[in-house]
C-alpha cells in the first residue's frame, strides 16, 4: 500500500491530523532478517527486483492519527 | 490472492515459525533502555517495522490496544508506560502468539494491568469508544480489508483517542513473482 493510499484510507475511516514519519527504507538484506520470508521468496525478489531498487523495496513509516473529539 | 487465503496464508505462516527476528530486528528499531524493559522472550519474536510506542506518548491510566500483538514486545513497553492505572490489551488471531504475550508479560510484571484477546483486526471484540489509543506494528499490511481494519480501530476509539502504527509502504509495484507470493504477504 503506497503512503498516500494509506493517508485516504485513513480520512475516509473518520481520522484527522493524519502524520506520517520516521520514514526508514526497508530492502531485501532486511527482509531476510524475518523468518517469514521465506528463502524462496527472498531469492526471488533478488531475481526480479533490479539491483538499485533492492535496498529500499519498502518504507518503514510511523503512523498517527486521531479520532475526532 | 482472496481475502480468506489471504487470511489463511498470514495465519499459517506466524503460527508455524519458530521464532521472531530476535536481536537483530529489535536492535533496529528499541534502544538499549528500551530492550532492558523486555523479557529475552519477546525479544526473541520480535517481528515489527518500527517502534510505535516510542512515538505514542502513552500516559499513565491510559487504555491501550496492541493490534496484532505477537510476542508482546510492544504491549509490554506499553504496559509499562500506562501503569497499573492504565491497562494494556495485545488482540492477535494466532494462539501460540498469545500465548507466548501472555507468559512475557507475566515475566515481566505487567500481566496484573495487561491482557491478550483473541481477535481479528477486521472484527475487534471490544466495545465501541473503550481505548484511548490504539498502536500496532507491521500489521495492518497484512490484512486484505485494510479500510475495514482501520474502522473498527476508529469505532474502539474513544473521541479524541489516538492511533501510532508502524507499517511498510510500497511506492509502485512489486514483480507479480513477488506480490503474488503467500511469504511475502505474511513478511
Amino acid at each position: 500500500m503506497a503512503e498516500r493510499v494509506f493517508a485516504g484510507k485513513l480520512e475516509r475511516a473518520g481520522f484527522h491530523n493524519v502524520w506520517m514519519g520516521g520514514h526508514r527504507p526497508f530492502g531485501i538484506d532486511e527482509a531476510t532478517l524475518y523468518p517469514l520470508f521465506t528463502p524462496e521468496v527472498i531469492s526471488e525478489m533478488r531475481r526480479t527486483i533490479p539491483s538499485d531498487h533492492q535496498d529500499h523495496v519498502a518504507t518503514g513509516v510511523i503512523v498517527k492519527a486521531r479520532k475526532p473529539g | 490472492m482472496y481475502q480468506d487465503e489471504i487470511k489463511e496464508a498470514v495465519r499459517n505462516a506466524y503460527s508455524g515459525i519458530s521464532t521472531g527476528g530476535g536481536h537483530p530486528v529489535a536492535r533496529r528499531f528499541y534502544s538499549e533502555s528500551e530492550l532492558a524493559e523486555i523479557p529475552e522472550g519477546s525479544i526473541e519474536w520480535a517481528l515489527g517495522v518500527g517502534n510505535p510506542v516510542r512515538y505514542a506518548f502513552l500516559q499513565p491510566g491510559e487504555t491501550v490496544l496492541d493490534v496484532g500483538s505477537g510476542g508482546g514486545i510492544d504491549t509490554i513497553l506499553a504496559a509499562r508506560r500506562v501503569g497499573p492505572l492504565g491497562t494494556a490489551i495485545g488482540l492477535d488471531i494466532v494462539d501460540e502468539m498469545r500465548a507466548r504475550g501472555r507468559r512475557h508479560a507475566a515475566a515481566a510484571g505487567v500481566s496484573g494491568w495487561t491482557e491478550f484477546l483473541r481477535g481479528e483486526m477486521e472484527a475487534i471484540p471490544l466495545p465501541d469508544g473503550s481505548v484511548d489509543v490504539v498502536i500496532s506494528n507491521g500489521v495492518l499490511n497484512l490484512s486484505a480489508r485494510k479500510s475495514r481494519a482501520l474502522a473498527e480501530i476508529f469505532r474502539v476509539l474513544r473521541p479524541g483517542g489516538r492511533i501510532c502504527l508502524a507499517d511498510l509502504t510500497v511506492e509502485g509495484e512489486l514483480p507479480p513473482e513477488v506480490a503474488n507470493d503467500q511469504s511475502a504477504w505474511s513478511g
